[in-house]
């Protein structure tokens, strides 16, 4: 019943429908759409003649059918139940020309003769627009739209096509067994004690010396230290210093010998889990970074964030480039920094007027997102509104949320809601070949496997030249399910059934990888923008380590809630492995 | 999110007591609305939207809507009209709403209509 056109899928009219079309002109459902009406709480598009129209089945006056049907000819309601009576049906029979019939309570169309739903474009749209336009008018900023609760609410059971394998962690088999106890040699054995008793902390850790206001260097070295695929990476070799020199001719002796910042991380890496404990002076590694940042080569504080792009960067740039992989950063294949924490973040740009969609897909390294604007109330009033509103499903649906607490996931939300762009921001409509008022929508076409939030703390105003920190608490959890923000949940709750008026295929985006995401670092930042401090937690096994410059003491997981989160790392749950208890066992 | 924990659906007989036989006392007519006047007082007021929103989340957190989908599927995606998997799934998707989800809807109505009362 459909067939694919550029992409797009189109289901075939019936020839009702086309006689219709051909009947009344191009746009035959253009009157119809002025009798659209979106009902909250649900934000469900109706069709009324009136706002205040109680729709009664012509024939038998009853309003309390399931489902009745206007006729798009002659306007007229008739109740449809096939098998009891249709007086939909009778009419469209008894003149020609009436087959096309409107659900008033769906907005949906149907033909009466096939007895089965018709699609057109021009009328999807215009139910899509109606819908968009009053979720971005009623938005709040404690409540919820009607948007926001079918985002919140919505199952992605669809998502997956493919029947998934439980997660299980990995156990050796016999073969493995075998050669395991022939072959190897465990690493750390009976004659190291000291190694194996509980209090000695996990593997890799090290601290990491304060060279002058570089704890926001050291923060984020910690994290990438401890961020599963990029050390395993390094680890496991991919990047091996020697050969990289000798290739670049360094081991020559060439002062302007090409410098390579995977490199010195291959020698961070090295340095810091060689198994000695004592503190690790990164200077090598600055000195690097200030050749590849000059402008930021400075013993003043820095800003982690900043320094975390500009190393990501400084990576992708240096690293040997293979000519045969694709370069962009979306994909992945250009470097291991993007291929770690790269993802593609879709932007849907929507004409206020006639409806029409325009695309942008952008890799990006990590999210940067608003904390929001002050809540001005206390718990007290916003619970007594939502007492008198009418979203009580908004509270029933979400029976967790705290009034005024910011969290990540509200942040999320924020980031993936339909934006109304100011008046004084109009975007070109290629359709309406003029500027016209837009809607933005932002929501994630890939998952990169570590998702990188950076808190927008600090807020600097070149109007009034001057910065401040923004201290406010921002609560986030140990394990996030990233599949409401992606673009197929977005999109499907945009516009559930109706034609997508662009390209709509965002089923396989979120096939391959998990949506399920586990905390296992976060950047916090203590004290006011010109005099502040970096510190970092890490999760290992269930367990949390504060990294403060050359200290790594073991914390309770309530320090780590209660922290300033700045930035914060999520890895994929599948990466994402807990150790053995008891390391000494072979 | 959970995706794999299962739900039992009750299936429960749709007998009912018997309907009230019919009154021709033309009091008794002021204190039992009629359906429709109901169904239009519902409508008119805004609860009937509401009530539906309610319904559909409560459906949705019991699996029956999954339930729902999976009959639709089995009839297959080629020749299948609209009429035929509401035919299809009608008896089907009556039978398995849950008493609990019954009473709920009806105690709200109740209280609608008594809040709304002169």
């Amino acid at each position: 019943m459909s067939s694919k056109i550029n992409g797009h899928v189109s289901p075939q009219p019936c020839p009702h429908l086309l006689v219709f079309r051909s009947r009344n002109g191009p746009k035959p459902f253009r009157a119809l759409q002025d009798c659209i009406r979106v009902k909250p709480p649900g934000g469900r598009a109706a069709i009324r003649r009136e706002p205040t129209e109680v729709p009664r089945c012509g024939t038998c006056e009853e309003s309390s059918r399931s489902r009745l049907y206007a006729c798009v000819a002659c306007a007229a309601v008739f109740c449809h139940a096939p098998l009891l009576h249709s007086h939909a049906s009778d009419h469209s029979l008894s003149i020609p020309g009436h087959e096309i019939a409107v659900d008033v309570d769906r907005a949906e169309l149907f033909c009466c003769a096939c007895g089965d739903q018709v699609y057109d474009r021009d009328f999807d749209a215009a139910v899509v627009l109606a819908q968009t336009v009053n979720a971005t008018a009623t938005t709040s900023t404690s409540g919820s739209t009607a948007m926001q609760c079918s985002v919140a609410g919505s199952q992605p059971e669809n998502l997956r096509k493919r029947r998934r394998v439980d997660y299980r962690p990995w156990e050796p088999d016999s073969g493995e067994h075998i050669s395991r106890g022939n072959q190897s040699i465990p690493l750390l054995d009976a004659t190291n004690a000291s190694l194996v008793s509980s209090t000695q902390q996990p593997w890799g850790f090290r601290g990491l010396n304060n060279l002058g206001n570089t704890c926001f260097m050291n923060s984020i070295l910690q994290a990438l230290l401890h961020t599963p695929p990029l050390r395993n990476y390094f680890l496991g070799d991919r990047h091996n210093r020697y050969y990289c020199q000798q290739k670049n001719g360094a081991i020559n002796g060439t002062k302007n010998s090409r410098l390579c910042l995977a490199c010195d991380m291959d020698a961070l890496f090295s340095a810091v889990f060689s198994g000695d404990r004592t503190p690790y002076s990164p200077a090598k590694f600055l000195y690097s970074w200030w050749q590849h940042a000059a402008n930021l080569a400075s013993y003043e504080q820095q800003d982690a964030h900043e320094f975390f792009i500009s190393m990501l960067e400084g990576i992708h740039e240096k690293v040997e480039k293979d000519k045969r992989k694709s370069q962009s950063p979306g994909s992945g294949d250009c470097c291991i920094a993007h291929r770690v924490f790269s993802g593609i973040l879709r932007s849907d740009v929507m004409c206020m007027v006639c409806g029409f969609t325009s695309t942008t897909y952008d890799p990006c390294v990590d999210i940067s997102l608003d904390l929001e604007p002050n809540q001005g109330g206390s718990g007290k009033s916003s619970s007594a509104k939502s007492l008198n509103s009418f979203n009580f499903e908004a509270d029933c649906m979400r029976p967790n949320q705290n009034c005024g607490i910011s969290t990540l996931k509200g942040c999320l939300e924020r980031f993936t809601r339909a934006e109304k762009l100011g008046s004084d921001q109009k975007l070109f409509c290629q359709k309406c070949q003029v500027r016209q008022e837009s809607l933005k929508q932002m929501s994630i076409r890939k998952l990169p496997l570590v998702s990188c939030f950076h808190v927008k703390r600090f807020e600097h105003s070149s109007i009034r030249k001057m910065s401040r920190k923004v201290d406010r608490y921002l609560q986030f959890p140990f394990s996030l399910d990233m599949a409401p923000y992606l673009s197929s949940s977005i999109l499907r709750s945009r516009f559930g059934n109706r034609i997508f008026p662009f390209d709509g295929d965002e089923q396989d985006a979120s096939n391959d990888l998990s949506t399920e995401f586990e905390l296992f670092a976060v950047v916090t930042h203590s004290g006011r923008l010109d005099a502040g401090h970096y510190v970092t937690y890490l999760r290992l096994s269930n367990q949390w380590y504060k990294c403060d410059d050359a200290w790594i003491t073991q914390v309770n997981e309530s320090i780590v809630r209660a922290a300033q989160g700045y930035m914060m790392f999520y890895v994929q749950k599948v990466l994402y492995y807990k150790e053995s208890e008891n390391q000494g066992t072979s | 999110m959970s995706h794999s924990h299962k739900l039992v659906i009750k299936r429960s007989s749709m007998s009912r007591p018997p309907p009230p036989p019919p009154t021709t006392n033309k009091d008794q007519q002021h204190q039992n609305p009629s359906l429709q006047e109901i169904n239009i007082k519902l409508i008119q007021s805004g609860e009937k939207e509401r009530l539906k929103e309610l319904l559909r989340e409560r459906l949705l957190e019991c699996g029956w809507i999954d339930e729902m989908k999976a009959l639709c599927r089995k009839k297959g995606r080629n020749n299948v009209t609209v009429d035929d998997l509401v035919h299809v799934i009608s008896p089907k998707g009556r039978a398995s709403v849950p008493n609990s989800m019954k009473a709920e809807l009806l105690q709200r109505i109740r209280a609608f209509l008594a809040s709304t009362a002169d």
